[in-house]
């Protein structure tokens, strides 16, 4: 009763066009992953290359001059093309830090909200609401901000200014807002608000990782809710924290157009919140139209590579670091 | 087993140190204020989502008319009346097509990920470098696109914001779909192994249709952040005022036209930019909600 | 037909069929006389493009809506992109002509010798400013400059009191409204700053300045005007159509002569006519001459190739030019432009004349 099985060997043997098609598309795939990697490298090849004509012309001034006037010259203006970004990279990170100083701690609350206080039912709700945050666009985040958030945070400001503006040196963090709202204030609040749902939801994923032996244990000896939250989930969460805080900080500073929209284009080193500034990508979307000279364009383009090196630093560090807290949440929860 | 027959309630042998009202004054309050706080964060996280709703509704809801989503744009922000049609029909034409560029190869990235990779160093580096690509600002997609592309073709067209569009969801889609991917028995794979399906056989016809709502659900999360995307196109596509439905030639789309009305200081104008981010946020709601009911409704549960 | 901007498939083939038809036709052509009949026009045919500066741009728009209800076999685009990248584009070829607010300097990208100055429209540059309870301002030269120099910083400044007897300015904060985008706007203000602006204007002149500290940039002119519509106490400059457009008040500005004169398309016109014109039709219009000038006038010209390749391009681009310059003056007014002087536009059009192709 011996049976060929088969005689035609694509499924059992080694050779044919089984093997032909297992190899295709393991290449194919290959191909599709390894995109990602190519992409990041032409980006940084492309922008470098032709970033370069401007940070040759500028020099180590390009990163340490606040001067932006990119003109041709025109007789009886400067003397030549001035490019010194050193206003936008302030503006990219004082506009982060405010952002982060509303963000992290309303994204750690809802955090805790979700994993420690929240019934049952009140769960999907929320997480629906935090989704439907991170879904709209930032151009009508830019919209409302511009013209109702910035006209309406004016009195505001100036309520802050004329209280404190004669503290030594909250007095000029706090200096005389600018008419339209338009600064690095209301740019950071609206970072904020789109900043939560990514630093919730990684917090969230940080928090779910604590052993609920040690939730329990702490309740057992007599703890508060709250004193539990203290002792057990954020020793344990401390890692992926901080990891998620450098994620919202790589997106704060990588927010183009709500920013363009809320600050009021200005180039300027201040200490003054209320005042107009600029960001690195800002820069780029506004003056994109007309750069006014390949030069102007190039320059341009070396913001762009100035906030991918930041951006891709801040990013990858980030992603290490929570990669290693979980792991070690993981691994001692096992 | 003796019975144990309860007889008083607990409640009056409970020993006095472990009510609550033991606990000191200080530690109570500090706990009722912690408990308040996070509340209101969460109040706060939610009042802006509604606020911004609301004024999106309200303002947007004025203009919104079948000639507004029809008609073309007019060529001076001040005119009254015309309509952002050219701009519904940009943002479709340049999304659909970077969907169709990105969700394939977004896909085909998950599987070398997830079924051949698993753990090679090369797989986690693709990892790492797709979840750092997420965080890529999009400017620079844009930025990048218009140096590899458009100085090469020589003109701004919708096409070039499609790429531009596709290296933005191509990450998120291949970290959705591996996700999803992994979540898919290992059984069902060592029966199709064992009924003598090909790897790739079986990855195509079990693998792949037991993930797809899975799939489905992070592609169309991908797209609608893609169609809210602005920066990028702002740089590549440039700008028109009236339809283009191929993908040659300058092109306009929804957010770029909010953008430009939003610094406009006539009433028509930003009027007009209300209503253009009212049918966008439409778009991208209800795109958002069919991708999380799908994943929640034919998700596959977690062992 | 087709309007939409053509691949470059559709162009070959327009081109190729305008070719057959202009050489079709040739002998049948008539002659082209200066008060245009319609039939002149409504023979051309193909599509040109152009691009440039966004100052002219609501006067072109207008000017092309109308010339294409005349000439409705052909199609005109102009895109507003700012007078550098539209010169570098038609230095690249990628454009038939161009609009610039500023003159072709070297680093232009255009050729010297290649191209054609043709003034079209001129327009006055306000200073636009929103201060509740102070319905007319006049500035002079030099206040202006100290203003947006950010020497003088509040509205009751003695400067501005002495420019404006019997008016009473409140106590509050200047915000100084410019551009965040490099414009010929700015380029043009800043130059009036330089003539004019005193000591208090020390940045000089050009597409961007290094405006000082405490001053909000918007983008494009409408940008301008938005902010300075949103601040109580903001001044701003900005282009005479989008300010009338946007109902901001402007100030009147010194002139030369020492009178006040508000923005108007008059003070526009004698600007122009004041204005020393130069071999290749460049005239500098700012701070010029004469009782009636309004001193802030920007000019604007197109920039034409001085030989076409392509005889069906070089039809439509002179024809629509010349309908620009004759019959669409008309319209300048309409959309808050001025006209060209009478003897300007006898010059442009013999400019225009010696255009090939």
């Amino acid at each position: 009763m011996t049976q060929t099985v088969n005689n035609n060997r694509n499924s059992l043997g080694r050779r044919g066009r089984g093997v032909v098609g297992d190899r295709t598309f393991l290449i194919v795939s290959l191909i599709a992953g390894v995109l990602v990697l190519a992409i990041l490298a032409l980006i940084l090849l492309t922008t470098l290359r032709e970033a370069w004509p401007a940070f040759r012309y500028s020099g180590t001034d390009f990163v340490t001059s606040a001067t932006w006037v990119p003109n041709d010259p025109d007789g009886d203006g400067p003397a030549k093309a001035q490019f010194g970004a050193l206003a936008f990279i302030y503006g990219t990170v004082i506009v982060s830090i405010i952002a982060l100083l509303f963000a992290v701690p309303i994204s750690i609350g809802i955090a805790l909200f979700l994993t420690e206080l929240a019934p049952l039912r009140l769960r999907t709700p929320v997480v629906t609401v935090i989704d439907l945050l991170a879904a709209i666009p930032s151009v009508v985040f830019g919209l409302w901000g511009i013209i109702v958030v910035g006209p309406r945070l004016v009195p505001i400001y100036d309520w802050f200014h004329d209280v404190l503006g004669d503290v030594p040196v909250l007095g000029s963090v706090f200096g005389k807002p600018i008419a339209s709202g338009r600064s690095f204030m209301t740019a950071g609040l609206i970072v904020a608000i789109m900043i939560v749902p990514i630093i919730t939801s990684i917090t969230r994923e940080i928090f779910n990782t604590v052993p609920t032996e040690d939730k329990q244990a702490a309740f057992a000896l007599g703890a508060t809710r709250w004193e539990m939250i203290k002792g057990a989930v954020f020793p344990h969460s401390f890692g992926g924290m901080v990891g998620a805080v450098m994620l919202g900080m790589g997106r704060a500073m990588g927010e183009t157009i709500a920013v363009a929209l809320t600050m009021g284009a200005a180039v300027q080193i201040v200490p003054n919140v209320f005042a107009s500034g600029n960001t690195l990508p800002a820069v780029i979307a506004q003056n994109w139209g007309d750069p006014g000279s390949e030069l102007g364009r190039s320059a341009l383009i070396a913001c762009g590579v100035v906030l991918f090196g930041i951006t891709i630093l801040v990013n990858y560090g980030a992603r290490i670091i929570v990669r290693r807290a979980e792991v070690r949440m993981k691994g001692a929860a096992v | 087993m003796t019975t144990f027959a309860p007889s008083a309630p607990a409640r009056e042998s409970v020993p006095d140190s472990l009510r609550r009202a033991s606990l000191s004054r200080r530690r109570r309050l500090t706990d009722v204020v912690a408990r308040s706080l996070i509340w209101l964060s969460l109040a706060v996280a939610v009042v802006p989502l509604g606020l911004v709703t609301y004024y999106v509704i309200a303002k947007g809801v004025h203009v919104m008319s079948w000639e507004f989503l029809t008609e073309r744009i007019p060529r001076q922000a001040q005119t009254a009346g015309g309509g952002i049609g050219p701009a519904i029909i940009g943002t479709v034409v340049v999304t659909s097509v970077a969907a169709l560029i990105a969700i394939p190869l977004g896909v085909l990235g998950a599987i070398y990920l997830n079924e051949y990779g698993r753990q090679s160093p090369l797989a986690r580096t693709i990892r790492t470098m797709a979840d750092v690509m997420t965080g890529v600002p999009s400017i620079m997609m844009g930025l990048f696109i218009f140096i590899a592309f458009v100085l090469l073709v020589g003109e701004k067209s919708g096409f070039a914001g499609s790429l531009a569009l596709a290296c933005l969801m191509l990450p998120v889609v291949i970290r959705t779909s591996e996700e999803m991917l992994r979540l898919v028995p290992d059984e069902l794979r060592q029966a199709s192994l064992a009924l003598g399906a090909r790897k790739w056989k079986t990855i195509v016809s079990v693998v792949l249709p037991a993930a797809i709502s899975g799939i489905t659900s992070g592609a169309l999360l991908a797209i609608a952040r893609a169609a809210g995307e602005t920066a990028p196109i702002l740089l590549v596509v440039g700008l028109v005022y009236r339809a283009n439905w191929s993908l040659f030639g300058e092109n306009t789309a929804l957010p770029v036209q909010i953008y430009r009305n939003a610094q406009e200081p006539f009433e028509t104008a930003v009027d007009r930019a209300w209503g253009a981010a009212l049918t966008l946020v439409a778009i991208v709601l209800f795109t958002t909600l069919i991708g999380r009911f799908l994943a929640n409704r034919f998700a596959i549960k977690e062992r | 037909m087709n309007r939409n901007v053509l691949t470059r498939r559709s162009i070959l083939v327009g081109v190729a069929l305008a070719t057959l038809a202009a050489a079709g036709c040739a002998s049948k052509e008539p002659t082209t006389t200066p008060s245009g009949a319609a039939n002149e026009f409504a023979s051309l045919s193909g599509a040109v493009k152009a691009s440039g500066a966004s100052f002219p741009n609501a006067y072109y728009q207008k000017a092309i809506d109308e010339f294409l209800k005349v000439a409705d076999n052909a199609d005109v685009t102009y895109n507003s992109v700012g007078s550098g990248t539209g010169k570098k584009e038609f230095g690249q070829g990628l454009t038939d002509f161009a609009g610039s607010d500023s003159t072709v300097k070297d680093t232009d990208g255009v050729a010297s010798g290649s191209f054609y100055y043709i003034p079209t429209v001129a327009a006055p540059i306000t200073v636009s400013y929103n201060l509740s309870g102070v319905d007319s301002l006049k500035l002079s030269g030099t206040t202006v400059g100290s203003i947006f120099g950010r020497k003088i910083t509040k509205w009751n400044d003695p400067a501005i009191v002495a420019d404006n007897p019997g008016v009473t300015l409140p106590d509050k904060a200047i915000t100084v409204v410019h551009r965040s985008d490099g414009s010929g706007t700015t380029n043009n203000f800043t130059k009036f700053l330089v003539a004019a602006g005193g000591p208090g204007w020390t940045l000089g002149s050009g597409d961007s300045v290094a405006w000082a500290a405490d001053t909000q940039g918007g983008d494009k002119n409408t940008g301008v005007a938005q902010l300075v519509k949103q601040g109580d106490g903001a001044v701003g400059y900005v282009d005479f159509a989008d300010a009338t457009a946007s109902g901001l008040k402007f100030a009147s500005i010194k002139n030369k002569d020492g009178q006040f004169v508000a923005p108007s398309l008059d003070g526009a016109t004698a600007a122009l006519a004041g204005a020393e014109v130069k071999d290749d039709l460049t005239y500098n219009p700012i701070n010029a001459a004469g009782a009636a000038t309004y001193p802030i006038t920007a000019p604007t010209y197109l920039l034409l190739k001085t030989t076409y390749t392509d005889a069906a391009k070089a039809k439509l681009v002179k024809g629509f030019v010349r309908w620009l310059l004759t019959d669409g003056q008309s319209f300048a007014a309409s959309v808050n432009f001025a006209k060209l002087p009478a003897d300007l536009q006898q010059m442009a059009l013999s400019q225009l004349n010696k255009v090939q192709g």
